[in-house]
């Protein structure tokens, strides 16, 4: 009888977990971001399978844990009682699910190789509308402005860390999960479970971050510009015949621009164009429209975070290195926000038409998030004041723009 | 890449940086990677503004005639206003007209 409650106790995982608490670190965070998710809805259809990841990556002899890879490419884990170290670039992907787990295979198949990053573009990219980017183009320069963060803290990051890990963490910066996944899979493979908690946690966290920033940088003058009453004031000559041939020409001509000047962000922006013009041409293409922006961004979105979520097991990410990351992505976030604000503010002292210090501040690539909360920002300080349309300008182009910025960290640090 | 080594033909190996080597790669990429942004969506918005001309010009839209078609109404719907005019006022009252607005 013994003997049977001691096996039915080692099949469970409390030994495991006795022996090493740290466990239970892990379940606390994965219940945080679930609650952060499904109680204060900050970014739920991201959050939810990141957050679902990390617990049942975390469950001893669960085999859901993502293995990580050394520099060389080798993983070492238990089979039939026996420590075996293997090149996983030399397993078979029936191999890898054999001794590695689902888990395993989703991660190598889809993330490690790079696959869905530019697959989830493509997805929002069928999500995105040009349209108040073409209207306002001028403003689009501050989704320039805004990737300032990511170079700023890549500036700080490279005296603690390598250039390639600095780069990684910078990218964090640009607000955007898909290229900060991206760029860490071609720069820095091992920082990949920290930089994407840290990146998807900060973009859920947009609601906070923005106003505090806004807050210590804007006055209360400043965040009151009204943009209809300055259009009124200042009115565009640009007059829009037809909207719909536009709209169909620019990604088309943007992908062209871009693969040329910076060719190592085509995958990103090139899918992003993709999903763009699919929705763009409307009726004929409306049936791929419909498959790139519910059925493979959904899907996508699910393994994605099920299984960035999985590499954060107890090894990979409770150390001092993942502290440092969570703290300058901060850095990279706040830094971003404010780029984007002093830009405005340079601009405000030469120019007569004013522009509201919020539209500097969306240049981050977390659409439309970022706009939403700018727009209600400054209807705070005057009700009248709806500023969506033209944050959505600088919102869209932050994510060219932080898509771009990735391009050059791999092009030099790749 | 090494951009130290590229950019100020300094003869290290990149793990032999120091930090202020590292500090000077960094600043560069910095200042290319700003730079560049900028230069794309500079290059981008005159684009933008490119094809808006272009389009204006070569494309415009087709603008349909609005034509003025009598807007019958079916004598179905006609019949059911008169018989409720007719019951809320007790058939004192009668539709004048019917027109779609």
């Amino acid at each position: 009888m013994e003997e049977i409650l001691r096996k039915v106790y080692e099949m469970t995982a409390i030994a495991d977990i006795i022996a090493d608490p740290r466990f239970l670190i892990m379940y606390l965070l994965a219940f945080v971001l679930l609650y952060l998710g499904i109680k204060k809805e900050f970014e739920p259809l991201l959050l939810v399978p990141i957050a679902f990841g990390v617990l049942i990556a975390n469950f001893p002899g669960g085999g859901m844990g993502v293995l990580g890879a050394d520099g060389e490419g080798m993983v070492h884990y238990m089979k039939d009682g026996v420590q075996v170290a293997k090149n996983v670039y030399e397993m078979s992907l029936p191999e890898i699910a054999h001794d590695l787990g689902i888990m395993n295979l989703i991660y190598y198949a889809l993330i490690k190789s790079g696959l869905l990053p530019p697959i989830i573009f493509m997805g929002v990219g069928a999500l995105t509308d040009f349209g108040p980017m073409l209207r306002n183009l001028k403003l689009a320069i501050f989704g320039a402005g805004a990737q300032f963060g990511i170079f700023a803290v890549l500036l700080v990051a490279s005296q603690f860390f390598t250039l390639q890990e600095a780069g990684s963490l910078a990218i964090i910066g640009g607000a955007d999960g898909p290229t900060a996944i991206f760029t860490t899979l071609k720069l820095a493979p091992h920082l990949l479970a920290p930089i994407a908690i840290a990146a998807y946690s900060y973009m859920a966290l947009v609601p906070v971050i923005i106003p505090l920033v806004v807050k210590l940088t804007c006055s209360k003058k400043e965040l009151s510009i009204n943009m209809k009453e300055q259009d009124k004031l200042y009115p565009s000559k640009t007059e829009f015949k037809n909207m719909r041939a536009l709209k169909i020409i620019f990604p088309i001509a943007v992908t062209t621009i871009v693969a040329i000047i910076v060719p190592d962000a085509v995958s990103l922006v090139g899918m992003l164009m993709f999903g763009n013009l699919i929705k763009e041409i409307g009726a004929n293409t409306s049936r791929l429209f419909e498959t790139a922006s519910n059925g493979i961004m959904n899907a996508a979105t699910i393994f994605l975070g099920l299984s960035v979520g999985a590499t954060m097991t107890v090894d990979a990410f409770l150390n001092f290195q993942t502290l440092g990351i969570v703290a300058g992505g901060f850095l990279a976030f706040g830094f971003s926000i404010f780029g984007g604000i002093l830009l405005v503010k340079i601009m405000n002292l030469f120019s007569k038409k004013k522009i509201n210090p919020l539209v500097g501040a969306t240049g981050l690539s977390a659409v439309p998030m970022a706009s939403r909360v700018a727009n209600d920002i400054a209807l705070k300080y005057d009700p009248k004041n709806h500023v969506l349309n033209y944050c959505m300008s600088s919102n869209v182009a932050g994510v060219i723009g932080s898509a771009v910025a990735a391009g050059i960290l791999i092009s030099f640090l790749g | 890449m090494n951009l130290t080594v590229i950019l100020l033909n300094v003869p290290v190996a990149a793990e032999q940086l120091s930090n202020w080597d590292m500090f000077l790669e960094a600043s560069i990429l910095m200042l290319i990677g700003l730079l560049t942004v900028f230069a794309v969506l500079t290059i981008i918005i005159l684009l933008g503004n490119l094809l808006i001309k272009t389009v204006n010009r070569f494309f415009p839209e087709e603008v349909k005639p609005i034509v003025n078609a009598v807007q019958t109404i079916d004598s179905n719907v006609q019949e059911a206003i008169n018989k409720a005019i007719l019951t809320i006022s007790g058939g004192k009252k009668a539709a004048q007209k019917i027109e779609k607005l």
